[in-house]
C-alpha cells in the first residue's frame, strides 16, 4: 500500500458496499447478475447500493446488449479505486497499530 | 474503530477478491474437451482422406467455437488485468510454448523413426498435458492473483 494515504471511508465501509467495492476492485467490470449472486442482495437493494456508489463518483454503471439481451455492468472509477485503496490502507493501519499481523 | 472489526473487514475484502478470481478461471471441462478436439482435428488432417479432412476441420472449428462461446457466455465478470500481471502472462506463455514444443518434438521424433501417424501420436501427449495441465495452470494463476496486494490505487 505504498504511496496511498490511509483514509477511512464511511461510505465504502457499510457492509454491503464494502462487499460490492471489494468485488469490483478485483474486476475490470462485473455484471449486475454476478454482483447480485455474490452478495445475495435483491435487485432493488443492489440497485440502491450501486446508485449510492455511483452518486459518490466511485463506480460507473454501463448498460449494453449481448445479442438481444440487455446487460448492466459496473466498474470502479479511478476515484473509487483511489478511495478504496485509501480505505484498505486505513484498515491495515488500524490492525497494525493494535499489534495484529497485517496481510498485504 | 476496533482492530478486530478492521481485520474482519479486510477478511471480507480478501474473500470477495477470491470470489472474483475463482469465477473467472477457465472451467476444468474446457481443457480435456480442447485436447480431444485437437486430437480429432490432427488425426483427420493426417489421414489425408479428403472427406475426413473436411469433416474434421468443420467439426474442429464448430467445436472450438462452441467451447469458447460457452466460456464467454458464462463469464459475468472480467478479472483485473493487473492481478494477472507479468508473472501470470509468462506462466500462460510458458504453458503454451511448452505444449507446442513437446508436440513437435514427439511428432518429429516419431516421423524420423518412420512411425505411422506421427502428428496424431505427437498430439496425444499434448492433449493429455492440456487435460491435466490446464487445471494446474488455473490453480497457479489463482495463487498468483491472490498474492497481489488487496487494493491498488491505479
Amino acid at each position: 500500500m505504498t504511496g496511498v494515504e490511509p483514509r477511512f471511508d464511511d461510505l465504502i465501509h457499510a457492509p454491503t458496499r464494502l462487499s460490492l467495492v471489494s468485488l469490483l476492485t478485483a474486476a475490470e467490470w462485473a455484471d449486475f447478475k454476478f454482483l447480485r449472486e455474490q452478495t445475495g442482495l435483491s435487485d432493488s437493494a443492489l440497485s440502491k447500493q450501486l446508485t449510492t456508489l455511483e452518486d459518490a463518483g466511485y463506480i460507473d454503471i454501463r448498460k449494453s446488449f449481448v445479442g438481444k439481451r440487455p446487460r448492466t455492468s459496473a466498474r470502479l472509477t479511478p476515484a473509487g479505486r483511489q478511495a478504496f485503496a485509501a480505505h484498505v490502507a486505513a484498515l491495515q493501519q488500524i490492525v497494525a497499530r493494535s499489534g495484529l499481523e497485517v496481510t498485504p | 474503530m476496533d482492530p478486530i472489526d478492521a481485520e474482519l473487514a479486510l477478511a471480507e475484502v480478501r474473500a470477495r477478491r477470491d470470489q472474483v478470481v475463482t469465477s473467472t478461471l477457465v472451467p476444468s471441462w474446457f481443457w480435456p474437451a480442447t485436447g480431444a478436439l485437437m486430437l480429432l482435428f490432427v488425426g483427420a488432417v493426417e489421414s489425408a482422406v479428403p472427406w475426413l479432412v473436411a469433416t474434421g476441420s468443420v467439426l474442429y472449428a464448430l467445436g472450438l467455437s462452441a467451447l469458447i462461446l460457452a466460456v464467454v457466455r458464462h463469464s459475468r465478470v472480467q478479472v483485473r488485468n493487473s492481478l494477472l500481471g507479468l508473472r501470470g502472462a509468462l506462466a500462460i506463455a510458458a504453458f503454451t510454448v511448452g505444449l507446442v514444443a513437446a508436440g513437435l518434438a514427439v511428432a518429429f521424433t516419431l516421423d524420423a523413426f518412420g512411425a505411422p501417424l506421427p502428428a496424431t501420436l505427437g498430439c496425444v501427449p499434448v492433449a493429455l498435458a492440456l487435460a491435466f495441465g490446464g487445471p494446474r495452470l488455473m490453480a497457479h494463476l489463482r495463487r498468483v492473483m491472490l498474492s497481489r496486494p488487496l487494493a491498488d490505487a491505479r
